[in-house]
């Protein structure tokens, strides 16, 4: 079983593969769209803004064919990779995947809350739905956090929240799909259950 | 609800190894990082610094085997710092696993770097370390691990740090650190006032009281500290339940 990571040659995509590869994963870097045959699973890593993912992704011509990709197999989109999968986001005007109705907000936070922009380090995840990639991992345990860019709202595929300001959408789920705001690679051992979890996963 | 205050054990690396710790006898494998990296992982730890101590000071670039090996089996956030120059050399860390780079020295001597820097990456992995030592009212910046004075105010040259870009301060206090009698409290009360990006503190911590204090009074968001985690004076969990007993928030 081959776990395609996808390099759009912007993020620092390595954490993932590493964390992966110890797990015993068999891992390959998807960076051009030949390089999309014989991968059984994807992990979207990614970290930066979604305009230039998306251009970036257009120009080495993977945008269309991944999306195809998707479709069908498992997929773990983390952090970027959550965002992508949106129509659009308010960070520019390039679309996204459109796998996911809604739209990517800047994160809103009140002058008195007192809170910083970026919201980085460890907070808490409330499961709101069961899912296979939650097994093993208890409810309100702390993740790891680093982003600006959030989304409040993506109606049945919520699965997780957390609260920063307001309450946003740490997970969702559609079919095939999984995606984390936080970083499941940088979030220690359960983290790593999560990411070995997403290896087991079947569909 | 708000963000984990953040524990943050310190590998001093000289030569690909830890340079505290090498002769306690009760430390299994101390003199390799990421021994030591794994072992504050299954502690609890929130953070792991990496410092290549000499590395400004003599010129010698960071070691990027020793950020691999420790990248490959720790996955919590991960920052290393000494000997960065170049935007080239940040690179290289991240490639090779570090998640934040920490800068001082060069910093001081190339403020762009910074700005440079924070553009490329992004401002969340870049952290502005600063050692300061107190002259009359003043916190007065050094560079080159403490040995060569500058002329700059430590709180002032934080904020400008904040506004060319940097994610983060780290400011160790020179005459608290090696001394266990607390951390340097006003300063970090001072630099939390006029900073809106997260505060490290680090040099002073003795007991578990003064983790706590520096939360409370200095109001910072996260505890860096050496000797007391590599010798297990105190244990990263006591550090935990003492924040948590105080009202703070804690990663469990």
């Amino acid at each position: 079983m081959k776990i395609g990571v996808i390099d759009y040659g912007a993020s620092n995509i390595f954490s993932v593969a590493r964390a992966l590869r110890f797990l015993g994963a068999d891992v390959k870097i998807v960076d051009a769209p030949e390089k999309l045959k014989n991968i059984d699973k994807y992990v979207f890593p990614g970290q930066g803004s979604m305009g230039s993912c998306v251009k970036k992704l257009k120009a080495n011509e993977m945008f269309n064919p991944l999306i195809n990709e998707i479709k069908s197999k498992p997929f773990l989109g983390i952090c970027l990779g959550l965002q992508i999968l949106f129509n659009s986001s308010e960070e520019d005007s390039e679309s996204g995947f459109g796998l996911i109705e809604g739209k990517i907000k800047k994160i809103k936070v009140l002058d008195e809350q007192n809170l910083k922009i970026p919201h980085m380090g460890w907070n808490h995840v409330s499961f709101s739905k069961d899912h296979n990639l939650f097994k093993g991992i208890k409810n309100n345990q702390f993740f790891y956090f680093v982003h600006s860019y959030v989304s409040y709202d993506a109606k049945d595929n919520i699965i997780a929240n957390t609260t920063y300001g307001k309450e946003f959408i740490s997970a969702l789920s559609s079919e095939n799909i999984f995606a984390t705001q936080f970083h499941p690679e940088k979030s220690g051992k359960i983290g790593l259950k999560l990411l070995d979890n997403f290896i087991n996963w079947k569909i | 609800m708000t963000l984990a205050i953040r524990i943050i054990p310190c590998l001093d690396v000289r030569d690909g190894r830890v340079v505290k710790g090498i002769n306690f006898k009760d430390i299994v494998d101390a003199g390799d990082p990421a021994e030591a990296a794994k072992r504050y992982d299954l502690e609890g730890a929130d953070e792991i610094c990496m410092l290549d101590i000499d590395a400004s000071y003599e010129e010698r670039s960071t070691t990027i085997e020793t950020v691999k090996s420790i990248a490959s089996q720790v996955f919590i956030p991960f920052t290393v710092g000494g000997g960065i120059n170049t935007l080239n050399d940040i690179d290289m860390l991240l490639k090779s696993g570090a998640d934040k780079v920490s800068i001082n020295t060069s910093a001081i001597q190339n403020p762009k770097l910074i700005m440079d820097a924070s553009k490329e990456y992004g401002s969340q992995c870049i952290v502005l370390a600063i050692d300061a030592k107190k002259e009359g009212d003043d916190w007065i910046v050094y560079t080159h691990g403490g040995k060569n004075k500058t002329n700059l105010n430590a709180v002032t040259w934080a904020k400008e740090g904040q506004d060319l870009g940097a994610g983060e301060i780290l400011m160790t206090s020179m005459d608290k650190d090696g001394t266990k009698s607390g951390f340097d409290n006003d300063l970090y009360h001072e630099l939390s006032k006029i900073l809106s990006i997260p505060v490290i503190a680090s040099g002073g911590a003795g007991e578990l009281s003064h983790l706590v204090d520096a939360v409370k009074e200095g109001r910072v968001d996260a505890l860096l500290a050496a000797s007391i985690f590599h010798y297990k004076e105190i244990s990263i969990t006591k550090v935990k339940r003492a924040l948590k007993e105080a009202g703070f928030e804690t990663r469990t």
